[in-house]
């Protein structure tokens, strides 16, 4: 049976003219790097453009990458970088649920899901319809703790800011997604979980 | 969020030490309401781990390909820059600075000058009392007074404010 390579083998490969082996990397880390896009972006399309460029600037610094860290938390900190500055560049509308307007778009949203859509939904819909309401930031803490197996140290050099921040961020994160599931979900929260 | 409820998440997380952890057990099974909390935050954990990530389109792998077909292939950077380079220019360098610090060294004639036919104790006071000297000096006597005038009349403007 063939062993599957490291990162890092794939990545010394492609640097000794192997490129072809940069498909392999991008194949294994696409998705979360387009679902961490998508938390800043919120349309697909800006999503996978964002994605698309963490991939070719990863791959023209991918001698500079020091391969003391993972592969993975170096391409994370490349995603949050283009994720923010096309954030800055679209000034999209990050403002939180407490924003009237967006508790206007709720209540369009949940009347939504009243009309006996959500009864079909399952847990993960409600889950990432609850994470699309929260800011990017917590959106994308959230995303890298839970599906990106990255530590809070890690998380704390992707998004260049200590630990104890990351920390305090997470907890507050988790809050917020707690209430913006509980409110999208009323009294079946509980049988959700 | 309380603080009962941060030490439960970094209890969940793991992030506690031996003491510390042995400390929100007792919490946890003294206290009813506690470990109802506690379980509450299990649940949603465990739902938050259910968290599912997207796929991007199907074609996603081959534009990146296409894309990063048109740029140089990249080389890691230690191979990029040789140390035989480096130690080549610092030889370039060091080797010339080394070879005119002993040529001169060797056409030096390390010899001492007579220092006492410059020093003189012969000191004429009256040689360098001159009227421009004299005015020079009042000049900058007059400067400084009123420099001190400025500062004592500032003082005595800020105290009355």
């Amino acid at each position: 049976m063939k062993q599957e390579l490291t990162d890092l083998e794939l990545i010394n490969d492609v640097l000794t003219g192997n490129t072809g082996q940069f498909a392999v990397l991008v194949k294994r880390h696409q998705r979360f790097v387009f679902t961490l896009a998508l938390r800043f972006a919120k349309n697909r399309e800006d999503a996978e453009e964002i994605a698309q460029d963490c991939f070719v600037k990863a791959y023209k610094a991918l001698g500079s990458f020091k391969q003391t860290a993972k592969f993975s938390t170096w391409l994370y900190t490349i995603t949050y970088t283009t994720a923010m500055t096309f954030l800055r560049k679209k000034r999209l509308d990050t403002s939180s649920i407490n924003n009237e307007e967006t508790f206007l778009q709720l209540e369009n949203h949940t009347s939504a899901y009243n009309a006996n859509v959500y009864e079909q939904q399952n847990s993960h819909s409600f889950l990432n319809g609850a994470i699309k309401l929260l800011l990017p930031d917590d959106a994308a803490i959230i995303t890298m703790f839970y599906k990106g197996e990255q530590s809070l140290e890690e998380i704390a050099e992707v998004l260049n800011m200590e630990a104890n921040t990351v920390k305090v961020k997470l907890h507050r994160a988790r809050q917020r997604l707690k209430e913006k599931l509980q409110f999208l979900l009323k009294d079946e929260v509980k049988e959700l979980l | 969020m309380n603080l009962i409820e941060q030490q439960l998440w970094d209890y969940i997380d793991g992030n506690l030490t031996e003491a510390e952890q042995k400390d929100i057990e007792l919490k946890i099974a003294a206290n009813s309401d506690i470990k109802q909390q506690y379980e509450d935050l299990l649940s949603f954990n465990n739902t938050f781990n259910e968290l599912e990530i997207d796929a991007p389109s199907m074609s996603f792998t081959r534009n990146i390909m296409e894309r990063i077909e048109l740029e140089p292939a990249p080389v890691a950077l230690r191979t990029k820059v040789d140390t035989r380079i480096i130690f080549g220019i610092t030889l370039f360098f060091v080797l010339p600075l080394l070879a005119i610090f002993g040529y001169v060294l060797s056409t030096t004639k390390f010899t001492m000058p007579e220092v006492s036919q410059y020093l003189t104790t012969n000191f004429n006071f009256q040689d360098y009392l001159t009227p421009a000297t004299v005015y020079v000096f009042i000049g900058v006597d007059v400067i400084l007074a009123l420099i001190f005038m400025d500062y004592l009349l500032r003082k005595k403007l800020n105290a009355k404010l």
